[in-house]
């Protein structure tokens, strides 16, 4: 198709649908979490712009062109999920390759500065941004990490959300996928590294023998 | 009752067949996940008060979550009962075939027609697909559609999803003679 002056950011990078998917835990355990959280993922399915291409094509002009659209499109649909960028304390993204292109493909879509800049600035965050990739066929469920957007490290907010867009990515396709949480696990209670005790080979002994 | 979690699915549909689909097509599925009120009580002949504690409260809870997350007038619509391994597919279908159940959809969304369903036992991550037809007139072909959900950890053994589907239009593309053209 000719591209014209009139063609959306959308059209642009040949986006073909948007998967939204939301979870609000009210009890988990039988108990209401003392911090309650809403997660969601969301998924854009586009066209692999590299389809055909060889393995030592120079990716760098299509990601300028497609992720930070796609950073966009995302991010503004996490934000109306989740009530707010101030309200989102973990993030996540990931890409699921079709099985005509390569995993650098989804790599290459997810992994530079023109997506996890733009991701981390419109979602007001400094972590840098864990991840999941997979080259899959249409329905992959994909278990996306998330961990704090400010402080990695901080353990309460190690969780995962489920996406899946149940007719892609057909084999020419990519899924990519950004995805937040307002809170930590239901019930976190594993410390953290203020907590934890000196572990080491050695004063464990009696647990290892 | 005692609801777990509650689970939104939306789609935007931009293209269809290689052709951009202007506005997107929307379609909007919001999900409980329930204990199962009659999980561990053997065979239960009447029904009826587990129906009368449960059916209207999961009605009023999901038809305007379902209407929020659409964001557009709702032109077809559905909904679906999925019971955990434990318990009875009537478990499901009491829930959702009364009109303590669908009444609050039907009001919130302007319609008369009885909602599509599906019903069916299976297990955590099972996954279902929602019928959906016209609000007013379930003969309209052009709206006559499905979508997909899945739910990875959800429905246990003694627990039940019930959800409802909206659409904000017919298939994407749609393109069949009308039904009053083959009479």
């Amino acid at each position: 198709m000719q591209e014209t002056a009139t063609d959306s950011p959308a059209e642009r990078i040949a986006l073909r649908k948007l998967v939204t998917y939301r979870d609000v835990v009210v009890t988990e355990a039988g108990a209401r979490p003392a911090l309650p959280a809403r997660r969601a993922s969301v998924a854009a399915v586009v066209r692999n712009p590299w389809i055909g291409t060889e393995p030592c094509t120079d990716l760098s002009e299509e990601q300028g062109r497609v992720a930070p659209v796609l950073a966009e499109l995302l991010t503004d649909r996490l934000i109306a999920a989740l009530g707010g960028a101030d309200r989102i304390e973990a993030f996540g993204k990931a890409a699921i390759v079709g099985t005509a292109g390569e995993i650098e493909h989804a790599g290459a879509l997810i992994h530079t500065p023109f997506f996890g800049n733009l991701v981390r600035e419109f979602l007001q965050g400094e972590s840098i941004i864990c991840f999941a990739d997979a080259r899959a066929e249409a329905g992959e469920d994909l278990v996306v990490p998330l961990w704090h957007k400010n402080h990695a490290a901080t353990r309460s907010h190690y969780q995962t959300i489920s996406a899946r867009v149940p007719d892609a990515p057909r084999a020419d396709e990519i899924v990519v996928i950004a995805a937040a949480s307002t809170g930590p696990r239901p019930h976190p209670r594993i410390g953290d590294r203020t907590t934890d005790l000196a572990v080491t080979k050695e004063n464990l002994e009696e647990v290892l023998s | 009752m005692n609801v777990r979690k509650i689970v939104t699915h939306v789609e935007e549909i931009r293209a269809e067949g290689g052709r951009p689909v202007s506005p997107a097509a929307r379609v909007a599925v919001v999900a409980a996940v329930i204990d199962n009120p009659w999980a561990g009580q053997g065979f239960v002949e009447d029904l009826g008060p587990g129906i009368d504690a449960t059916a209207s409260d999961l009605g009023a809870l999901l038809a305007p979550e379902v209407l929020e997350a659409l964001g557009a007038p709702v032109e077809a619509y559905g909904k679906a009962a999925i019971v955990g391994l434990d318990g009875e597919v009537e478990h499901g279908s009491a829930l959702i075939h009364t009109l303590k159940f669908g009444d609050h959809f039907r009001k919130a969304a302007n319609a008369t027609t009885l909602l599509p369903a599906v019903e069916k036992r299976g297990a955590v991550g099972t996954v279902f697909d929602i019928p959906l037809k016209h609000i007013t007139d379930a003969t309209i072909r052009s709206h006559h559609q499905t979508v997909e959900v899945r739910i990875s950890d959800a429905p246990h053994p003694r627990e039940i999803v019930i959800a409802l589907a909206a659409a904000s239009q017919g298939r994407p593309q749609q393109r069949l003679a009308d039904l009053s053209t083959e009479r």
